[in-house]
């Protein structure tokens, strides 16, 4: 059986509405956040979930992390199921919340990390090495006695990482783990993720609405909606059947000529500069080119597919999400 | 072991960050000190109006105010963080970072906050304990001794075992339930003073739903040497106890509660 085993999972939550006037008591009203989810992650997979807000993709998360109980459905993390034996489950797995901080506020962040390192019970040993590493790998060894309120977003991130990492987890869950950060950052953590996934094998599950982090990480990503797996599979699959505009930019040296295509492509003009939008069955740059020259002197081209997030946006859409 | 190392270093780590805004530890600090102060004070006035309440004399019920003092605010510094924190850590979500690490979720929340700024409570409850002692001319002996630090432990469990009654409702609701309070500071604000000093429904309240007169003022009485309800001598070191069945009742409902738990935020 695979690492990660999840089968017609399904959780639904009670909120209640407001009073609404004249009524005695509130109105109940079940929400349906996962419907039926399936899939199986392997060891050492690197996993992405997108999807809208509301979508359940942190449900998702806390279900496997033991902290939601499902109402129907079986989920079995390594041979264990979250929920069953919460401590021995949680001992193998590593969690980062974007929006929450699990250190400690004030204190420096070497103080935080010797309290986990009681929580987790690790030796001294165990614990020296491998905080060694992570400082090292994730460029916090500077900052070990500066508290956590002093750091910048990038560094808080990295900070709360080493803290999840230290007890060397077999799986990684990342809830929107590049929320807020600068490229830099973006890039630095990344580079850190696969690094620790090739090195370990560190299973790594993450939401996020952060496509280039998709792209950058993911061999596989799945798609969630409304509570239901949508997509399963690679990402350039999945955009392949969404990417269906392309965009070409043409300089010229002088304010061109007209362009007239019979059908189809969409030109607009601004001085030098000429904007030519159609969709891929109607690009034929043997039959464009010829056209584009004789406009004027083309001084340079860009031929660029669709921005990923319009991809997404489109498939959200006709997904009717 | 390593549980209570945890909790120790938590404490250590806790009290050092309520310090790095020394100018404001001391404010508040002082603060607490004329609030608890305010409080002796109406013991203060109210035995110099009359000389007795019931058979109790002054000496006397400066010794029960000091004894909920120290016990109250004892478990309001250690115990922080279910005595406050824990409604808005559910209310947060931040009750999810306690559930992803291989702890009990109870330890785990005790270890998040501390509030020694109570200190200052603690002094004017240790002061009122002393005076009432002087005053009331206890002969103290080992086995008194023990009985007072039985009924200041067993009453610290008390006290947190009620805390617990909100932390569970605040579970169900998400938002926090003020109805708990009536136990827990309506309790400390009446059992200041002896129980049988009150009509017989608040004596029942206190006895058997929020025992603070078993916890409290049967060992007190019995070390005031003034036994009340004619109870033996080994009653006085049994029915402090109760506290802990109290606490141990709370915390298997809370365990229970846990399970509906249901998260908030992204």
């Amino acid at each position: 059986m695979s690492y990660i085993h999840v089968e017609g999972l399904c959780k639904s939550f009670g909120v209640r509405r407001k009073r609404e006037k004249g009524a005695l008591l509130r109105k109940k009203e079940t929400v349906r956040a996962l419907q039926n989810v399936s899939f199986d992650i392997e060891r050492g997979g690197l996993v992405g979930c997108i999807g809208p807000n509301g979508a359940g993709k942190s449900t998702t998360v806390k279900v496997l992390s033991g902290i939601l109980t499902p109402d129907e459905g079986t989920v079995t993390v390594g041979g264990r199921i979250p929920w069953k034996d919460r401590k021995q489950h949680v001992r193998r797995i590593g969690v980062v919340f974007g929006q929450r901080m699990q250190l400690w506020w004030d204190v420096p962040i070497l103080d935080s990390y010797a309290l986990l390192k009681d929580m987790y019970r690790l030796t001294d040993d165990a614990y020296q090495k491998r905080l060694a590493e992570l400082t090292e790998a994730l460029g916090l060894k500077d900052m070990l006695h500066t508290p956590l309120r002093q750091m910048s977003l990038g560094q808080r991130m990295r900070a709360e990482l080493c803290g999840s990492l230290l007890h060397q987890p077999e799986i990684l869950f990342l809830d929107e783990p590049t929320i807020g950060l600068d490229a830099v950052s973006k890039l630095a953590l990344r580079d850190f993720l696969q690094w620790e996934n090739r090195e370990y094998r560190t299973t790594i599950l993450l939401t996020t609405h952060d496509m280039e982090d998709i792209a950058a990480l993911c061999s596989r990503v799945m798609v969630l909606g409304h509570g239901q797996k949508l997509y399963d599979g690679s990402l350039s699959e999945l955009l392949s059947r969404y990417d269906t505009l392309r965009t070409i930019t043409v300089h010229y040296d002088d304010v061109p000529g007209p362009i007239v295509f019979s059908d189809g492509p969409r030109v607009s003009r601004q001085g030098k500069t000429v904007q030519i939008t159609c969709q891929t069955d109607q690009l034929d740059m043997n039959e464009m080119m010829p056209l584009l020259q004789r406009a004027g002197a083309v001084r340079e081209m860009t031929i660029q597919p669709q921005n990923i997030d319009h991809l997404i946006a489109a498939m959200y859409r006709e997904m009717d999400l | 072991m390593n549980t209570i190392r945890l909790y120790c270093k938590s404490m250590a780590m806790l009290i050092r960050s309520q310090l790095q805004y020394p100018a404001s530890f001391l404010l508040q600090t002082l603060a607490q000190l004329i609030m608890e102060g305010g409080e002796l004070l109406a013991v203060i006035l109210l035995v110099r109006r009359f000389d007795h309440l019931n058979q109790w004399t002054p000496g006397n019920l400066y010794f029960f105010f000091g004894l909920m003092s120290v016990s109250f605010y004892l478990t309001e510094c250690f115990g922080r963080g279910i005595t406050g924190a824990f409604p808005s850590m559910v209310r947060t979500g931040q009750l999810d970072t306690l559930l992803v690490r291989p702890r009990g979720v109870l330890t785990q929340a005790l270890c998040t906050a501390a509030d020694p700024r109570r200190i200052a409570c603690i002094a004017v409850g240790l002061v009122s304990l002393f005076r009432g002692s002087v005053l009331s001319g206890i002969s103290w002996s080992v086995p008194l001794l023990l009985l007072l630090a039985e009924s200041i432990f067993c009453s610290f469990w008390l006290i947190l075992g009620l805390f617990l009654i909100e932390a569970i409702l605040c579970i169900y609701s998400v938002k926090s339930v003020e109805l708990a309070n009536t136990l827990t500071y309506g309790g400390r604000s009446a059992c200041q003073y002896p129980v049988d000093t009150y009509p017989r429904p608040l004596r029942v309240l206190f006895t058997v739903a929020a025992p603070f007169a078993l916890v409290m003022h049967i060992p007190a009485a019995f070390i005031l040497g003034k036994p009340v309800w004619n109870l033996p001598a080994w009653a006085a070191y049994v029915t402090p106890l109760a506290g802990i069945v109290l606490f141990a009742v709370m915390y298997l409902l809370f365990q229970a509660a846990m399970r509906h738990y249901r998260s908030t935020g992204s």
